[in-house]
């Protein structure tokens, strides 16, 4: 399936940018839209973390055959971030770091180790105000 | 009876730190698991408090021996974010660069997996041939390692010693048809070290989002400069190798083959290069917006998302190297194999565990 036809399953108002195709969803649309992916040469390519008023805004990120495709969802603070390491196992290692980056719960899985901290690290080091004055 | 054995932070294999915890019944490998981040360094934050101009230098320092591919790829993001074109000659300069990168990653890799062959007359033959690339790369750049060729909107330096280049990289697909592919792929020896030994299907090459020479070896037929094209690849000729084993020995041909195709690459981009400026001058902070820049580097896609609110310090850097998303597939590779060939198998899929750490 090619990533015009992934784009038209998936439905929606996506925007044609320089990087690729972007499209806003609402965090309880993620895991749908990321088993719509999960077809032909598809592969899980990144998952991005970033401030956003008082929340985080969250995108995940595929590849197709060069074409990237890009869905965004924001989150509310404290709001826990939908898991599709069950979907796309790849995306297992991303979670885990964006849970130490950022503090984010990710809703459906058991187990978030630490990746780049230490057991017992606070989770968070990216969040504003962390780190500074050290 | 099944016991454990703990390989690392300290590998024999390789000089960097990383731990792979195998679970064995006799010499069989039934599990294992993983453990990175031992070289932390917290880039991205650092990258977020930091000018451009700084954060470019910071950048450089993700890898050591990709370093190049990560100046590029961040200054990339920023001009795309800003609309910035890079002039033609900057461009070709960036390609050549990157190529010569290349070819000094894989014969390194070529070296280490010769040296986890057992061949050492083949190792020293292969940092032989990549020492005339560091040569190159230090004649350009001043520098080994570290190139300081990259800046928001071009590069820093020319390339001026074509004529060197082109003997040197004539003499390395000269060495590399002449003994290195086929002692790679005819040696008995190598066969049966790398043969049939650390298989990755496909399917789990996509399931785990593997990248670069680790994909193309299990027929994940994929190269960002093909299929999403950047700077000048699109006006030059070049192959991309994928074999359908998914072992070893596929991994081996991908990465030799590839060689081949970063000599003729460096000259094209030699022979194109037009006369013109390098860069477009002095750029210290680009227009609000955000982008996503990927790059195929020597070991796969390096994915940057960079987003800016007008000042001269980026407001989000985001790194996912391209050993970040292989290194899972190290554990579908040792599954069944013998416990001896742990080793070889999670050095095949080339890994750098301090850029990956980040």
């Amino acid at each position: 399936m090619s990533a015009e036809e992934i784009r038209k399953n998936v439905g929606g108002a996506w925007a044609e940018r320089a990087d690729g195709f972007w499209l806003d969803v609402p965090a309880s649309r993620v895991r749908e839209v990321a088993a719509a992916m999960r077809t032909g040469s598809t592969r899980f390519a990144a998952l991005v973390a970033r401030p956003a008023g008082d929340g985080l805004r969250l995108s995940w990120h595929w590849d197709d055959a060069g074409t990237l495709l890009s869905i965004v969802a924001d989150l509310a603070p404290g709001e826990a971030a939908p898991s599709v390491v069950d979907i796309w196992p790849g995306a297992d290692w991303a979670e885990r770091e964006t849970r130490e980056y950022y503090a984010v719960a990710f809703a459906g899985r058991a187990d978030t180790a630490p990746l780049m901290l230490r057991d017992g690290d606070e989770p968070g080091v990216m969040l504003p105000g962390r780190g500074e004055g050290r | 009876m099944s016991y454990e054995i703990p390989i690392g932070p300290y590998h024999v294999a390789l000089e960097e730190p990383y731990k792979i915890d195998v679970r064995c019944e006799g010499e069989t490998v039934v599990g294992s698991s993983l453990k990175v981040g031992f070289n932390f360094r917290g880039i991205e934050w650092l990258g977020q408090r930091k000018n451009i101009t700084q954060a470019t230098a910071l950048m450089e320092r993700v890898c050591g021996i990709c370093s190049n591919v990560h100046s590029m790829t961040f200054c990339m993001a920023l001009e795309r974010i800003g609309g910035v074109e890079v002039p033609l000659r900057g461009q070709y300069v960036r390609v050549a660069m990157a190529e010569l990168e290349r070819l000094h990653s894989h014969l390194l890799w070529a070296g280490v997996a010769a040296e986890l062959i057992g061949f050492q007359t083949l190792f020293m033959r292969c940092f032989q041939l990549r020492e005339g690339v560091m040569d190159l790369l230090e004649k350009i750049s001043g520098n080994r390692v570290n190139y300081s060729m990259n800046r928001v909107g071009g590069v820093n330096r020319d390339v001026t010693c074509g004529d060197e280049i082109r003997a040197a990289v004539g003499a390395i697909r000269e060495e590399t048809v002449r003994s290195l592919i086929p002692i790679f792929t005819k040696d008995r020896g190598v066969a049966a070290r790398c043969s049939g030994v650390g298989v990755l299907t496909r399917d789990d090459a996509l399931a785990l989002g593997a990248v670069g020479p680790v994909a193309r070896a299990s027929g994940v037929d994929c190269d960002l400069r093909r299929d999403a094209p950047y700077l000048v690849y699109d006006q030059l000729q070049f192959a991309v190798p994928t074999r359908s084993e998914g072992d070893v020995f596929a991994r081996v041909v991908v990465r030799a083959l590839e060689i081949l195709e970063s000599c003729s690459l460096v000259e094209q981009a030699l022979d194109r290069m037009p006369e013109g400026p390098l860069n477009r001058g002095d750029i210290y902070a680009v227009a609000p917006g955000e982008a996503v820049m990927r790059v195929e580097a020597p070991r796969g896609e390096v994915f940057y998302f960079v987003a800016s609110d007008g000042s001269d310090v980026a407001a989000r850097v985001k790194v996912r190297t391209p050993t970040f998303p292989n290194i899972p597939t190290v554990q579908p590779m040792v599954l069944g194999a013998d416990l001896a060939d742990v080793p070889l198998i999670q050095a095949s899929i080339d890994p750098c565990y301090s850029c990956t750490d980040r």
